[in-house]
């Protein structure tokens, strides 16, 4: 057994982005260093700069229709890790942009917090590219231990202690159970590349290693019954990193199961389907209904963003092509509806101090815009016409239709009606009742910008969504030829004998 | 005499399902660590018996990236339990109770 590695340098051409954003990490790290008493702030726009160059090189790959594999298949540069790759950057971006006000809360290391966000988007670029079971377990530890750091970056704070003690306690649990899992696969088929294992047969071992790698990425995407970690550590986390933490690692982890469910484990669509089903309904229905009894705001998202990911898992569960162009535009749409929702919280316990959804009453006399803002990115997450939110349920709910999952469907409409009442319990503070303190609230001008550049997105997608269904479309062509075998979901009431 | 590859998948298994019993039973956050830590060198047992019985270089490649990357998560854990110890006085799991529902 030999190993050889022939690499020329312009073959390292669809790796250029990842190669320049650290080159860029390491640069706002020296200047940090270097020179201290440079404000914070410039340190930002410094990340942000560096950001913004790997976007347009990634969207000059897009259109140049730049793909290739590395480093033996481990890599590979394909059009849905572009698109997975901009959604990432999009959203590291805007939590720069959101965060430099909330920076001078911490005491100590404000120039580390933006490396450390940079180099966990740096991580999950590498996830979204990931094409082997070796390199998945990698880069998602990579992602995983910037968050571990931000998570807890209040120290003084009990809540970003305690959040960050129970994100790290499962988060290695989940990286233990990847890791068993991966050996396992390894074991029974010899391969580590996603593509070498589609003909393999499912076995014991085979079937054991998959499920405990569907139960590590159910962590990080925090699917019932793998949740309990994100409502702690989305109250404790500061809210910038909460924002973060609930747009790009989901997107990222939904990149590999999206790669493992269709690529290697497609002959097992049959026995997989039941499953996403069933973790599906328990994330909707369990998320939603707690979620009317959460007081504080973050905690409401945190149960809000469970309930989403079960609705991209009917999309993983109709497991087409179509499924698949359902599940990237919810995600984009989940992107600016979110990242909007959160900058609003963040602007308003910037000037009021709290998170309490009972704080929030009177808003729209304090703040119009505010509320405006937060009422439009609310109605965009319970999915109501004309916003992003309801393009991509309908899209998700007819992909699924296709597919006969109508069980999936009747329960997703049931939740979507739920997830209406706390929404608008939200709202009903904002806009019925009246403020206890009337003084202004006053946004700074980085935050307005990502509080419009969400608004933008969502009513964009909403009203003209026919250039981003194109994109996806085009994004998940490498699907296009995947034909499962046909499942025939049995509706309830029958019996399994017959 | 060869040892047959199941005594070392029934090793294995032991060691992980004795790791996966600690994170969930013990109570000191530096006994959950250890644990993981059982679970990670299960694997690397699993990887390098896997590794040989199918001649194949790939499984012993996973184990120095599983070393690296149990290393990196115990120096940032480490990092956390310190600035919880500060705070709160205790690496006890069942104190850190303030975030409910």
């Amino acid at each position: 057994m030999t190993f050889s590695l022939n690499l020329a340098f312009s073959d390292l051409l669809p790796l250029l982005p990842e190669i320049f954003l650290t080159f860029w990490l390491c640069v706002v790290l020296i200047v940090d260093f270097s020179f201290p008493r440079v404000p914070k702030e410039r340190l930002a726009y410094l990340s942000v700069a560096g950001l913004v160059v790997t976007l347009g090189c990634l969207a000059w790959f897009d259109m140049n229709h730049v793909s290739g594999t590395l480093f033996g298949n481990m890599f590979v540069l394909d059009r849905m890790a572009i698109f997975f790759k901009i959604v990432i950057l999009g959203a590291t971006i805007l939590v720069i942009l959101v965060s430099i006000e909330y920076v001078n809360r911490f005491t100590l290391f404000r120039g580390e917090y933006y490396c450390l966000v940079v180099m966990s988007a740096l991580g999950m670029m590498f996830m979204v590219s990931a094409n082997d079971l070796l390199s998945v377990f990698v880069s998602l530890e990579f992602a995983t231990l910037g968050f571990y750091v931000l998570v807890s970056y209040l120290r003084d704070d009990l809540a970003s202690n305690e959040g960050g003690l129970k994100f790290f306690i499962l988060g290695v649990l989940a990286a233990g159970l990847l890791a068993y899992g991966i050996s396992l696969v390894y074991g029974e088929t010899g391969k580590l590349v996603f593509s070498d294992m589609a003909s393999a047969q499912p076995t014991p071992g085979l079937i054991i290693g998959f499920l405990l790698i569907f139960a590590a990425l159910g962590f990080k995407v925090g699917a019932v019954p793998f949740h309990s970690w994100i409502p702690d550590t989305y109250h404790g986390a500061p809210t910038p990193v909460t924002t973060f933490l609930s747009i790009a690692p989901k997107a990222a982890a939904f990149a590999i199961l999206l790669r493992i469910f269709l690529v290697a484990l497609g002959t097992f669509k049959p026995i997989w389907v039941v499953l996403l089903v069933a973790v599906s309904i328990l994330s909707m229905t369990y998320a939603n209904i707690v979620a009317i009894a959460q007081r504080n705001i973050k905690r409401l998202l945190a149960y809000s963003g469970i309930a989403q990911v079960g609705n991209v898992l009917i999309g993983l569960a109709a497991g087409t092509k179509m499924g698949n162009d359902a599940i990237l535009f919810y995600l984009l749409a989940y992107l600016f509806a979110n990242i909007g929702a959160f900058a609003v919280v963040i602007a308003v316990s910037q000037a009021i101090g709290t998170d309490e959804i009972e704080d929030y009453r009177g808003l729209s006399r304090r703040s119009p815009f505010l509320a405006f803002a937060m009422l439009l990115f609310l109605l965009s997450l319970a999915g109501v016409p004309p916003l992003a939110g309801f393009i991509g349920k309908l899209y998700i709910f007819v992909a699924a239709i296709k597919e006969g999952l109508y069980t999936l469907i009747v329960v997703g409409l049931i939740n979507i009606v739920i997830s209406m009442y706390y929404y608008l319990i939200v709202v009903k503070q904002m806009y019925i009742n009246e403020p206890i303190d009337p003084s202004p609230i006053a946004i700074s001008g980085p935050m307005k910008t990502v509080i419009y550049v969400g608004l933008a997105g969502t009513l964009v997608i909403g009203i003209y969504p026919q250039p981003f269904t194109d994109w996806v479309v085009s994004a998940t062509l490498m699907f296009a030829n995947f034909v499962g075998p046909s499942v025939t979901i049995i509706p309830p009431g029958a019996s399994l004998g017959g | 005499m060869t040892i047959p590859i199941s005594y070392y998948l029934i090793l294995s298994a032991i060691v992980f399902f004795t790791g996966v019993m600690g994170v969930l039973i013990r109570r000191n956050i530096i006994a959950i660590l250890l644990s993981v830590e059982l679970m990670l060198n299960a694997t690397n047992i699993n990887f390098v018996a896997f590794s040989h019985h199918l001649q194949d270089l790939g499984g012993q490649v996973f184990v120095f990236f599983a070393l690296t990357v149990a290393a990196a998560e115990v120096a940032v854990g480490l990092a956390i339990i310190i600035a919880l110890h500060r705070s709160r006085s205790t690496i006890n799991v069942e104190e850190f109770n303030l975030l409910k529902w």
